[in-house]
This record gives C-alpha cells, structure tokens and sequence, in this order.
C-alpha cells in the first residue's frame, strides 16, 4: 500500500540509533522504559508518536522470532499506544488535570514497573551476597584417591620363574579321517546274508558292531534300497522303538556271489 | 548445662537452617528465647576470635555459614552443585509477590505486562513461592507470597530486610493516588478494572 510505505521509512530512520533486540527485554514495557530512558526522555511528558515509532521498528526486527504469545504481549502494547496517540490527537481542554492525560495509565504502569525492577537489583544483589556465603556440605565428601601409577618391582628371576609356570601348550587335538570305508553294497550284502538265515533281522544288527555312523547310513540305505526291491519289509512297532527287517516275497539269496565275499571281507 | 556448647554443637550438625524453637528441642531446659541468647554470645565469640564463619540468620532459622571473604577458595571445591541463579523473570515476579505480598496471578501480569503463569508454576516447583489464600474477586483467585526458602536463597531474615518501597530510588507517589481514584474496587487484592477486562478478552 503506497500510503504506508512512507511511513515505514521514517519509522526505520528514527528507531535506527536505537537497534535493540527485543531477547534482552522481559516484556513490552520493559522496552518502552529502554527506549524512554536511554533517551533521557522526560516520562511525565512522552512523546508518544516518537516512542510509537520506535517501539513499531523495534518490533519489526524481531517479532517473526518470537514465540505466538511472546509477539501478542509486544503487540499489544503497540495498539495501546497507537489508541494513546489517538486519543492525544483530539481536542482537549486547556489547562488538562494530569488524570485526563491519557498517557497517565502507561506513566503509572512504567514507573511501577521500573520500580520493581530496582527491587530485581536488591534481589539480585542479596542473591550474588549470599552466594558467597556456604554452608556444611559444600566442600563435598572426600574423593577416592586417584591411583599413584605403581613401580614395576620385578626382577628377571621373577620373570623366568613366572614364565617357567606357564604349562606346555597342549598337543594339537588329532582328528582322523574315518579309516575304514563301508559301501551300502557291503550293506546290501550283509542283510541278504541274515535275511537267508533267518526271518527277520534286527536293523541294529546291521551297524552295532561297528558303531560308527558311517555303519548306520549305510545300514539304512541298504535297508530301504531292498524295501524298494521287496525284498525285505521294514516295521517299526512306534516311533523310536526297534526297528525290524523282515524277509518279504523275493528271494534275498538272488545276488551276486562276488558282492557277498566283499561284504563277508568287511565284517 | 553449657547452653552455648549445645547449640553450637546444634548448628554445626546441620546442614539446614534451623529455627530457634527447633534448637531448643535439644534439651528440656531449653527455651527459644535461651537460644536466642546462646546465639548471640556465640555470634560475639566467632567475630572476636575471627572464625571463619558465622551464625546467620535466613528467615526464621539460624545456620553456620562461612564468611564471604572465603567465597573465592571454597568456590575452587565446585563438586557440590550449586543453586542456579534466577532467570530474570523469576526476579521480576519475586519482586513483584515479594512487596505485593500476598497477591494473585492477573495483578502479577498487571504489572510485567506479560503473562505469568509459566514462571509462578517454576516458582512453585522451587518453593519459592506458595499459594497463601484466595482473593475476594471473580473466581477467587489464588494470592501468592513467599516463603521461607525465599528468605534462605536471598539470605534474608524477613522481608524488612529489603529496602521499604519509598527507599527505592523509585518512588511511586502521586500518580499511583491519581489512578487509584479511578478504581472503584479499594481492596489491593482486586486488579484494576482496566486490566481485568483486557486479561478477559485477551
């Protein structure tokens, strides 16, 4: 709007000497006493429009910072002396009781404020004053003594005998290959052999003897290696329970001679 | 019965101030006004002998403090933590409830020109401040004053201790009379109508 723009720029040029940040003011009125005072104005007779301007400027500095609540308090007392420089504009009588002057209730609050702000000095002063004073307990209880670095009282006996301690380190653990292979045809061969003595073998039968693992996967693939060829059946009473290998419909002897010597070899 | 030796042996077992009455309970033949006395004698002894501390008075309690002029070495043993100084507008507030005594939030606010709540609940929180009665207006307001532990951060003995208001450089005088006359409610606690309305609407 072209008719505010100028009034900006005086508004600017008079508060310049007077940058403040509004940070350092407790509130609104504590910035109108700054601007009041540190131009030695007289705060029975202030100039409210001068003061307006500058109270405006200083808020346009720093107001967009401030908290929501914090800017209404500045803003607030903007508009009051905004209504103040109104209400200066109208007509008054000539010689006006100083309680017509609508610039009174603000010169009130002002001073009021300004003398509870030399009360803040006494508080603040019996405060630093006190603060000086301390009572038992301050000096805190004693801290655990901090370590003295130690000497090193070893001698080279001390060393060797320490060192004549420690245990030869034990022989590496040896792990071996199996030795022996087992083949599920020797397998084969043994449970053929069995089925041809008896009528039914007991599966651990097959593998106990040797004990090894490699025994009972073998025993196990020949076992169902011959289930498939119906040789023999497989029942298992209940889970975990012994597992037995019965003769089935085909003739177990039909196998070959040489495979059964191998298995005989192995055994 | 030395009086003089149990209360010193009273006020250098604590670490907080004491009230004469509370001292007395040391003994059956204690009355305050005896340690009272006993206090004072001690008072002369430290300062004869030049102690390095003192008996002082912080509200209505006695304490051993060391004297000031020590501040500077002990202050090199900062392991204990220390009161944290008041934020400006805690002081503003202090002052305000501390010579308005007993008075309620909105008058508080009267005066700063900015909202109080947040620094009265702080003030409460730290003791500082408590709520010693409700105002006669709208609503019954909550009045505050200070309290002991006030006196004990300041270093007070009571709050004549501060300088009376027409010692302040200060002075509100006759104007304060001129608007008064525009107040139609005489009673302190009550907030000028003026600000009532604007605290309302706002």
């Amino acid at each position: 709007m072209s008719p505010g723009a100028p009034s900006r720029d005086t508004v600017t040029r008079t508060v310049e000497p007077f940058q403040v940040s509004l940070e350092r003011f407790s509130g609104p009125l504590d910035l109108l006493l700054h601007l009041i005072r540190s131009q030695d104005i007289d705060i029975f007779d202030i100039p409210i429009s001068r003061i307006t301007g500058q109270f405006v400027g200083a808020l346009e500095e720093g107001l967009e910072a401030m908290p929501i609540e914090r800017a209404g308090e500045f803003l607030e007392m903007a508009a009051h002396l905004v209504r103040i420089k109104a209400q200066l504009l109208l007509p008054r009588p000539e010689q006006p009781d100083w309680e017509e002057d609508p610039r009174a209730e603000l010169v009130r609050r002002l001073l009021e404020f300004e003398h509870f702000q030399d009360v803040v000095h006494v508080l603040e002063g019996a405060e630093a004053q006190r603060g000086r004073h301390f009572a038992k307990g301050y000096v805190g209880s004693r801290p655990a003594p901090a370590l003295a670095p130690v000497e090193l009282e070893l001698t080279l006996a001390d060393f060797l005998s320490a060192a004549a301690r420690i245990p030869e380190p034990a022989p590496p653990l040896e792990i071996r290959p199996p030795s022996q292979t087992v083949t599920v045809d020797e397998k084969v061969s043994l449970l053929r052999r069995l089925l041809g003595k008896a009528k039914r073998v007991s599966f651990d039968r097959l593998f106990r003897p040797w004990g090894t693992r490699a025994h009972a996967v073998a025993s196990l693939l020949a076992a169902l290696e011959l289930a498939r060829q119906q040789v023999l059946r497989i029942e298992q009473a209940r889970p975990f329970a012994s597992i037995w290998l019965l003769a089935g419909e085909r003739e177990p002897t039909a196998v070959a001679p040489d495979t059964t010597e191998t298995a005989e070899g192995t055994g | 019965m030395n009086v003089e030796q149990i209360v010193e042996a009273t006020l250098f077992a604590s670490q907080t101030p004491l009230a004469a009455d509370e001292i007395a309970r040391a003994d059956e033949n204690l009355v305050a006004e005896i340690v009272v006395e006993a206090i004072q004698a001690l008072r002369d002894a430290y300062e004869k002998s030049e102690r390095a501390f003192q008996i002082y008075q912080l509200g209505d309690g006695y304490q051993i403090l060391t004297r000031p002029e020590y501040a500077p070495y002990l202050e090199r043993f900062d392991s204990v933590p220390r009161a944290p100084h008041l934020s400006p507008a805690a002081l503003e507030t202090l002052a305000i409830i501390a010579y308005r005594n007993p008075i309620g939030r909105i008058e508080i606010e009267e005066v700063r020109g900015v909202s109080a709540s947040s620094v009265l609940r702080t003030l409460l929180d730290w003791e500082l401040v408590d709520v010693v009665g409700r105002g006669e207006g709208l609503g019954r307001p909550l009045l505050y004053g200070v309290t002991r532990k006030f006196l004990e951060h300041f270093g007070l003995k009571d709050l004549s201790d501060l300088p009376a208001s027409d010692e302040l450089p200060v002075v509100l005088g006759e104007l304060q009379q001129a608007m008064e006359a525009e107040s139609e409610v005489p009673d302190e606690v009550e907030p000028a109508p003026q600000g009532e309305t604007e605290g309302e609407t706002s």
